[in-house]
């Protein structure tokens, strides 16, 4: 049952990063057909490090079903639920820097942009975060 | 914290992975229990004692 629950976890995490990184393939091509070069490339990056860690995801937890191992133990939800409080507010003072600059040195083109931003730059700080307390006393 | 567990493994002809597979954990926490680098719940410290055949208070020093 267990098992199941894990392959049917493993499924959900492919089609929420397919969908994510669909998204924002959509979203660099309509930054750039409209010539805004730097959405589109900030489109580009948040979905290729999506994928990025979406890969190493998928790999290594199908490999450990494969193995018999299961895809989450009480060290790997700590390692979870330490990096998404640290991104969580580590990306207040991000956001918070952001809309300092966002009239001088960023010119978001419209409010669904710069969501967009924000909610990449917490995923990329997640990430960071996961991947450092993976390694990490904890 | 220091651990005992890589000592009492030996013992039992377990390797990590079977050490891992028996507690219903991943490779990597046995890896850094056995490293001294996680503090266990009660429930798997119990587990991993049970597993080698001793005690919580053999198995981890404080």
């Amino acid at each position: 049952m267990k098992k199941r629950n894990d392959k049917s976890r493993l499924v959900a995490i492919v089609l929420v990063s397919i969908a994510v990184i669909v998204t924002g393939a959509f979203f660099s091509l309509g930054s750039l057909k409209e010539g805004d070069v730097v959405g589109a490339v900030l489109g580009s990056i948040i979905a290729i490090t999506i994928l990025f860690f979406a890969v190493i995801v998928f790999v290594r937890g199908s490999t450990s079903l494969k193995e018999g191992f299961p895809l989450h133990d009480e060290r790997s939800r700590k390692v979870l639920e330490k990096a998404s409080s640290k991104a969580f507010y580590v990306s207040l003072y991000v956001l918070l820097g952001i809309g300092f600059v966002s009239d001088e040195l960023i010119a978001f083109r419209d409010i669904s942009q710069a969501t967009s931003v924000a909610v990449g730059v917490m995923a990329i700080l997640f990430a960071v975060f996961w991947a450092y307390y993976s390694r990490r006393e904890i | 914290m220091k651990t005992r567990i890589k000592e009492f493994r030996a013992k039992c002809g377990m390797t990590q992975e079977d050490l891992a597979r028996k507690v219903g954990v991943r490779r990597e926490t046995i890896l850094f229990l056995e490293k001294g680098k996680y503090n266990p719940s009660l429930k798997l410290a119990h587990d991993v004692a049970k597993a080698l055949k001793t005690s919580i208070d053999k198995l981890f020093i404080f």
